[in-house]
């Protein structure tokens, strides 16, 4: 017979994968804003609106199930992690929202060189699919690839602005600068995203092992 | 005989190595009722001033292990009971020792409150002193109200230490019995689910009492409450079919527990 | 989906309803043809004890004077005097009855309850204290006049107060065991792990709780041999005269009830009635006097064992 627990859990664990989908489906969103021009703002800011929501509930809701059911162990560390992967979801949709601004802010730009932004894109979408498995599986080993990734993403956003800010170039176009600027904005907050996705890995070592952060 | 004497100077003088900071030692125990084994060779080491909790559900012999402290598990008949419990390095199953003197070391506390019907307030926490030969009029108030001030009652029936002590509630017997055994001046407090027969606001003013009274006695608690163990002890057993499964810091018990078996009994999948 | 009804078709629920209301009727009949049975017996066992009591009141209140209760008995004939010897008799032989089977009976009792484990000699004393209950006090009288009285050579106060405790020391054990029994256990188990010993704990806990019945039981006791005449013909012969000596002979109220009733003059039969009145007084009086005494010291002596 299940325990009354088992049920608040299963809740949790539903709105959690929700988050999830809907957080990766507005990464993918704003970043073909990027790709192609499109203009996705508002279903990007309807995501971003839905995941806030989402979180305010996971977080009443695990507050909820701990004053109820005083979960222990494994139970105790789920429901503890729940609360920052939401977090870490909702965040998603944010920076999500932050480059279709960005995009809306500097306007079209189909000339530009979009390989970086493009190239580092991928990786973080693996990354967003990585991290859900993991979540979904609870394996606890999903975290050495991703931080491993999540490297290679920082090495990437470095050596653009350091290609960014070489002395040999002197002066930009207005339309390079444009450029540059929406690039550098958008690999920020892909950095940023590629580093919640570790975070996020890192709560499923702590609900299997008990570890925190197996880093830092 | 000369050569037990020896011995057990040795071992007095010389306490075992790494044993010295534990007020309490149970080696090897083994308890039968009559044919059937009840306590499966348990081992397990309390420290000085704090408190352990034993968990586990019904019939895991929680109870029968915590009789075995103050040898009141040999007086069931048919009881029979082999191995050492060490309090402060001496063994009180050696045969030189007074079982009676052993359980004025080791007080006891039972599930459902027993203070004596035909005895007042006062003669109740006094019971202990006065029946075993203690005269002395001035010493024994004192006393009452220092066991009834460790018990936390003193405030409520100062005025009132004549009335018969059923005229109490319940979780005030509780409290009176407890500072009945507190008279004795015990080394170790025994207590057998004090709790279960309170209501919660009772129960919580005896966990209250329990925290406080672990800075001057070594506290071993028998709960079938899970949380309650969570909340008040230092060190936690758990215990299942008269074996103890798992015994350790309280926090890594219920945080992160080693067995499986006692993950699943304190998630509540069993028990 | 009609939840009244389950998968095979069944409607269980107005089934069993229907089948309870008829059994309902029957039983509602039943239940109130055995009260007014059990009324009936209760009249039955009623009615002749009070009963009784009228007779007596009625025959024997005319009786009753201060010269009846004090004075000796005057000549037969004439009718005067009174059965003063008789009372003092009796509180003199059931007193000492009492004061000798009150310890014996209640550490008997107490040996039972709570030193004594299921071996056979346990068993023994309680077989033969069972059956002791049910011995004939005629016997009893006997095996006290064999005894006593010839050993002594007179009809004497100890032959009737010992024959009167044989007869009430049984009943003492009874009581007290099953008060001890009903004592929880966990009284002495509080009592163990204060570092108390065993005889402390039964002495100064365990006792004192059983006040109650212990002491129901020595009332009963009482009464039960305050009425006794059989052993009293066979040991204390019964006389006229006050109390002179323990060796010697001594009145009693069965005793004179029963001399007064077997002669043919009115006067004594009236005699006999005050006489029965008075006995009953007595004892009454001192269940009376017990239970105030128990109220005043906070316990209460109850009605039944």
């Amino acid at each position: 017979m299940a325990r009354l627990l088992d049920i608040g859990l299963d809740r949790v664990r539903n709105l959690i994968m929700d988050m999830a989908i809907l957080a990766r489906d507005s990464v993918n969103a704003a970043l073909e804003s990027y790709e192609t021009g499109t203009m996705l703002r508002a279903q990007i800011f309807e995501y971003s609106e839905k995941l806030r929501v989402l979180q305010l509930e996971v977080a009443d809701f695990t507050t909820e199930l701990i004053a109820r059911y005083q979960p222990v162990a494994r139970d105790l560390r789920f429901i503890q992690s729940c609360m920052d992967i939401a977090y870490g979801f909702s965040r998603f949709g944010r920076y999500a929202y932050d480059i279709a601004d960005v995009l809306e802010t500097i306007g079209p730009i189909p000339d530009c060189d979009k390989s970086r932004v493009v190239d580092m894109a991928k990786t973080v979408k693996d990354m967003i699919t990585l991290s859900v498995d993991s979540l979904k599986k609870l394996d606890k080993d999903t975290s050495k690839k991703l931080y491993m990734m999540d490297d290679s993403v920082d090495a990437l956003y470095r050596s653009y602005l350091r290609l960014v800010l070489a002395p040999s170039k002197a002066s930009y176009s207005y339309s390079e600068v444009r450029c540059f600027v929406s690039a550098l904005l958008i690999l920020r907050y892909l950095e940023r995203i590629s580093d919640h996705a570790c975070y996020i890995s890192d709560c499923v070592h702590y609900i299997v092992t008990a570890d925190s952060s197996p880093r830092r | 005989m000369e050569e037990l004497i020896r011995e057990q100077e040795q071992e007095i003088g010389k306490p075992l190595e790494g044993i010295d900071k534990y007020k309490v030692v149970i080696r090897n125990i083994n308890g039968w009722f009559g044919t059937k084994q009840a306590l499966k060779n348990i081992n397990l080491n309390v420290k000085e001033k704090t408190v352990a909790a034993f968990i586990g559900p019904s019939g895991c012999g929680k109870t029968t292990l915590i009789r075995c402290l103050n040898r009141m598990h040999e007086m069931t008949p048919g009881a029979r009971i082999e191995g050492e419990v060490l309090v402060d390095g001496q063994d009180i199953y050696d045969r030189s020792m007074d079982p009676v003197i052993v359980k004025r070391r080791v007080g006891m506390v039972f599930q459902k409150p027993n203070p004596f019907p035909t005895m007042s307030i006062f003669d109740n926490v006094a019971a202990g002193l006065k029946l075993n030969g203690i005269k002395d009029k001035k010493l024994i108030s004192e006393v009452v109200e220092e066991g009834l001030r460790g018990a936390a009652l003193w405030d409520e029936v100062k005025n009132e230490l004549e009335k018969p002590g059923m005229s109490l509630s319940g979780g005030q017997q509780q409290r009176l019995c407890i500072a009945r055994a507190l008279a004795l001046q015990p080394e170790v407090l025994l207590m057998d689910e004090p709790t279960s027969a309170l209501d919660p606001i009772a129960s919580s003013k005896i966990e209250e009492l329990v925290r406080v009274l672990k800075e001057h006695v070594t506290i071993i608690i028998v709960t079938h409450n899970m949380q309650q163990a969570a909340r008040i002890s230092d060190s936690t057993a758990f215990m299942y079919l008269g074996e103890m499964i798992e015994y350790g810091p309280t926090n890594q018990i219920f945080k992160n527990p080693e067995k499986e078996l006692t993950e699943r009994y304190i998630s509540g999948i069993f028990g | 989906m009609n939840s009244d009804v389950t998968e095979r078709g069944k409607n269980y629920r107005t089934l069993i309803h229907n089948q309870m209301k008829k059994k309902y009727r029957t039983r509602m009949a039943i239940d109130r043809i055995v009260s007014v049975v059990v009324i009936i017996c209760l009249i039955a066992a009623i009615v002749p004890l009070v009963s009784i009591l009228i007779e007596v009141v009625r025959n024997g209140i005319g009786v009753l004077s201060f010269q009846f209760l004090t004075q000796p008995q005057g000549s037969i004939v004439g009718g005067g005097g009174g059965i003063g010897p008789a009372i003092q008799g009796t509180i003199i032989v059931v007193g000492l009855a009492s004061l000798i089977a009150t310890p014996v009976g209640v550490l008997a009792g107490i040996y039972l309850s709570e030193f004594a484990g299921n071996g056979v000699f346990p068993w023994a004393v309680r077989f033969f204290n069972d059956m002791l209950t049910g011995l004939p006090s005629i016997v009893i009288g006997i095996v006290g006049y064999v005894t006593i009285v010839l050993a002594i050579g007179s009809f004497s106060v100890w032959a009737g107060a010992l024959s009167l405790s044989i007869i009430m020391i049984p009943i003492l054990v009874r009581v007290t065991e099953e008060t001890l029994k009903i004592v929880p256990h966990s009284l002495r188990e509080a009592g163990y792990a204060l570092g108390l010993s065993k005889a402390k704990i039964t002495m100064k806990i365990v006792l004192p709780t059983a006040k109650s019945g212990v002491l129901t039981g020595i009332v009963l006791g009482i009464a039960r041999i305050a009425g006794e005449t059989a052993p009293l013909i066979m040991t204390i012969l019964g006389t006229s005269l006050f109390f002179s000596s323990l060796t010697g002979p001594v009145d009693a109220l069965p005793l004179r009830i029963w001399r007064l009733a077997s002669q043919p003059y009115e006067s004594a039969h009236a005699f006999g009635w005050g006489a029965a009145l008075v006995l009953i007084f007595m004892i009454l009086g001192l269940n009376v006097a017990l239970r105030l005494l128990a109220y005043k010291k906070g316990f209460a002596i109850r009605t039944e064992v």
